[in-house]
Parts: structure tokens; C-alpha cells; sequence
């Protein structure tokens, strides 16, 4: 615990957590209302009716969306920024020099790293959660005309407690993976501009692929729950 | 506040860049070997990488749909149910993240360095358009390939919506199949694909911008690498949400009252 750098640490998660909010607020708001809608369709089509609705579009969101979104919405942001600065170190031999001084460098750099990332990426999960079941509580008052009331009660029958508390694991998962592929991609960095470019880039596509894969092992784990 | 104006700003001058590239595109055409040069390239890079996502994806959607309809002893609709969800709605939008991160990041990446090198001023100056020369090209081949591939990721999205209700659910591939048109419709299936063509092009429209428009050297690359994705991931969800919208709204249209 002491050879964690505090300070950096919580620079980092100020950046993971505060500088990806509005983003993943907003995008998560429009994915609640397209769910909502597709949802209201498919149940039409199957069993007539749409009263079912709100719960079922809750637990996707719950099981999902939420933590899926976010994850890849910060893989894209943190992610990148992460591999292009480990990268940008490497090609101008500041971690040799980190090594010279006799600097353990994934002590120094991944760990703050990491540690920042789970953290960030549970509660961003968390929030992400709770702003799409809001969101989509208005979307169905407004446009299927279901009340918040009849929304969180439908909601009860099917969400349990246990589904938010899995998000959030799902949101620590993701969230490891984030740093360790971007750090990855970053200390095997290419010299040169091009390195740094191809290294975000690959650590991106990398990161994003290994996210939806560990969603579908965790939604089959938790499945025997 | 600034970040609002900022933000309409970018909405604009993105939008402005689309109309002349749309211009330039009917105006004076590209060659067509350069795109299918282009189409060809983006195709091969990321044809792996987008059928697993499919692949991956569907199984989520199988598991999910699994789990949510086996209390209502419905197992037998899930091959609609699941192929429906992932075509309509969860299996674009993830795909084209994805896509967001590979195709548009690399774009970017490789128009970008090309600007800040002054490659772009360099064909200026030999009497080229480079528009015509270098962004057209990209950005129709991005947008062919990219529907394209977004096409085949939600194929192999079936294809893994059905191995997982296989090993799953225990529902028979055929028994499967069988059931995807009680409630994958014409319609659906042609909102599926609309959605792909529509990312296709935001898809390509943002991330040519933002290469084309890169300053301040090896920094500006990065920069304008992660803004491109984010701001393609937001205008993602916004459209499908508007191409949600409109689908239904032409449906009832169809429908009648």
C-alpha cells in the first residue's frame, strides 16, 4: 500500500472519473431511450402488449448496457490517452531513465494507473446506471405513458439487488482491463510518431474486443448465480 | 458555456466539411481505383476484429434473453427475440464502437500525420485538390466498407446467438432459425441495415475531419485521435436514437392510424 503514489493516483482518477462524466451521462441517456423504444417494440410483437416494458428494459440496462457503454466509452478516451502518454515515455527514453534511478516503472506508472481505473470505472458504472434507469423512467412516462410509479414498481418484480451489485463488478473488470492493455501497448511502443499512433490504436481495438468478450464470460458466470 | 459553443462550433464546421466533401465528390470525382483501394484496406484490417465483436455480441444477447424469458417458460421464441434485439438495436451500436475505435482512430491517425508533416499542403501546392485527391476516397471507402462490415458483424452476431442458445439454452439450432421469422421482420431487417449505412457515415464524416483538421504536431495527431473517438461514439447514440425515432415514426405511418 505505501508503494502506491497517492497523489498520482488520485490525479488519475480525476481524470478517469471527472473527465469522462458528462460523456458517459450523455451517451448512456440516449442509449436508455433507443432500449426503451425497442424494447416497448419487441414486446408488442410477442405478448401484444408493452406492460412488461419497464422491467425488462431495466434489467438490460442493469445486466448490460450500463457497464458495457461505459466501459467502452472509457476505452476510447482513458484508454487512448493512457497508451499515447505510457507510449510518448518510452520513445523519449523516459522510462529507461525511470529504470536508471532505479525505478521500478510499472510500480510507478501502472499501478496509480490501475488502482484509479477500477475505482473510476465502478462508480462511472454505478452512475451510468442510475442516470439510464432515470432516463428511461422519463422516456416511458413521456412516450408509452407509464407513470415513474408503475415504472419502479414493474421495476421490482424483475431487478434485484444483487443485479446492481454485479454492474459494478462487471464496472471493476472493465475497468482493470483499460490500463493494463493501454500500459501494454504503451511500454512496447515503436520509436517515433507513428509508434505512438499505431500503439494507441491497437491498445483501443485490443481493449474494446477484450471488453465485449470478458461481458459475454461474466453475463454467463453470473448467469449461475 | 464555452464548452457549449465549442461544441456547436465543431457541430458546424463538421457538418460544413461534410457538405463539401459531399460537393467536391459529385463535382469531381475521385478516381474510382483510389476507392476501391480504400475499400479494400479498411475492409481486410478490421474484418477480423468486427466478426468477433458480432460474434461476442450475439452471445450476449442470447445469454441475456435466456435468462429473462426462461421464467416465463418462453425459451422458444428466443431465436426471434435475441435476433430481433441484436439486429435492431445493441448489435449496430456495439459494432460501430468498435469500428469507432479501429477504422476511425487509424483514419485520423494517418490523416493527421499527414497534415501536421504538411503532406496535405504539399499536394495543394502541386495543383491537386486534396479533398479530391486523399479525403474522398477515405471517406467513401470507409463508408462502403464500413457497412459492409457492419453487415457481416451482424451475421456472425445470428451465428453466435445461435451457438449460445445451443450450449445455453439447450434450443436446437433449427428450432432456432426456425423462430427468427415469427418476429424478425422485413422492416426490422432493413432498419438493422439502415442504422449501419447511417454510422457508416458519421463514422467517416468524423474522423476524416478530424484528421484533416489536426494541428500542433505529434501531440495534435493524439489529440485528434481520442476526440475522434469520443465525439463519434456521441454522435453514435444520438443517431441511433434518431434513426430509432424515425423508424417508428414511419412504421405508424405505414401501419396506419
Amino acid at each position: 500500500m505505501k508503494s502506491l503514489r497517492w497523489k498520482e493516483t488520485l490525479q488519475q482518477l480525476f481524470f478517469v472519473a471527472n473527465g469522462s462524466g458528462f460523456i458517459v451521462v450523455f451517451c448512456v441517456c440516449f442509449a436508455a431511450m433507443v432500449t426503451i423504444l425497442e424494447a416497448s417494440f419487441h414486446m408488442k410483437m410477442v405478448i401484444q402488449n408493452d406492460s412488461m416494458v419497464p422491467g425488462f428494459a431495466a434489467l438490460l440496462i442493469l445486466k448490460e448496457l450500463g457497464a458495457v457503454v461505459t466501459a467502452l466509452l472509457l476505452t476510447s478516451r482513458v484508454g487512448a490517452g493512457i497508451a499515447a502518454e505510457v507510449g510518448l515515455m518510452k520513445v523519449t527514453e523516459q522510462i529507461d531513465a525511470l529504470r536508471m534511478l532505479g525505478i521500478e516503472p510499472v510500480r510507478y506508472l501502472v499501478l496509480p494507473r490501475l488502482v484509479a481505473c477500477v475505482i473510476g470505472a465502478v462508480l462511472l458504472t454505478l452512475i451510468a446506471n442510475m442516470v439510464c434507469l432515470i432516463c428511461a423512467m422519463l422516456v416511458s412516462d413521456l412516450m408509452l405513458g407509464y407513470s415513474p410509479a408503475m415504472f419502479l414498481s414493474s421495476m421490482r418484480i424483475f431487478v434485484k439487488f444483487q443485479d446492481l451489485l454485479l454492474a459494478a463488478v462487471k464496472g471493476a473488470f472493465f475497468g482493470a482491463v483499460i490500463p493494463l492493455v493501454a500500459c501494454h501497448f504503451g511500454f512496447r511502443c515503436r520509436p517515433g510518431a507513428e509508434g505512438v499512433g499505431s500503439a494507441t490504436t491497437q491498445s483501443v481495438v485490443v481493449a474494446s474486443i477484450l471488453i465485449i468478450v470478458l461481458d459475454f464470460v461474466l453475463s454467463y458466470t453470473f448467469s449461475y448465480l | 458555456m464555452n464548452h457549449l459553443a465549442h461544441a456547436i462550433d465543431e457541430i458546424g464546421r463538421t457538418t460544413m466539411f461534410f457538405a463539401a466533401l459531399l460537393k467536391t465528390m459529385f463535382r469531381r470525382p475521385s478516381r474510382f481505383g483510389d476507392v476501391v483501394d480504400q475499400t479494400w484496406n479498411v475492409t481486410l484490417q478490421s474484418l477480423p476484429t468486427t466478426a468477433m465483436a458480432g460474434f461476442f455480441v450475439g452471445a450476449i444477447m442470447a445469454v441475456q434473453f435466456t435468462m429473462q424469458m426462461r421464467d416465463f417458460g418462453a425459451l422458444g421464441y428466443l431465436g426471434g427475440l435475441a435476433t430481433s434485439g441484436t439486429l435492431r438495436e445493441v448489435g449496430p451500436l456495439l459494432i460501430a464502437f468498435m469500428l469507432s475505435g479501429k477504422v476511425g482512430a487509424y483514419t485520423s491517425a494517418e490523416l493527421g500525420t499527414m497534415r501536421v508533416t504538411e503532406q496535405i499542403d504539399a499536394v495543394r501546392c502541386l495543383g491537386a485538390d486534396p479533398l479530391q485527391e486523399l479525403i474522398v476516397p477515405r471517406f467513401l471507402g470507409i463508408v462502403i466498407s464500413s457497412s459492409l462490415l457492419l453487415g457481416a458483424g451482424l451475421l456472425m452476431s445470428v451465428l453466435g446467438g445461435m451457438t449460445l442458445g445451443h450450449l445455453f439454452a439447450h434450443v436446437s439450432p433449427e428450432e432456432y432459425v426456425r423462430h427468427i421469422p415469427t418476429i424478425l421482420t422485413w422492416p426490422s431487417i432493413l432498419i438493422g441495415f439502415a442504422k449501419c449505412a447511417v454510422f457508416a457515415v458519421v463514422l467517416a464524416t468524423i474522423c476524416t475531419y478530424r484528421g484533416y483538421s489536426a494541428t500542433g504536431g505529434a501531440k495534435g495527431v493524439g489529440r485528434a485521435v481520442v476526440t475522434t473517438a469520443v465525439s463519434t461514439m456521441m454522435c453514435l447514440v444520438v443517431m441511433d436514437w434518431v434513426t430509432s425515432y424515425l423508424a417508428e415514426a414511419v412504421m405508424t405511418l405505414a401501419r396506419g392510424p
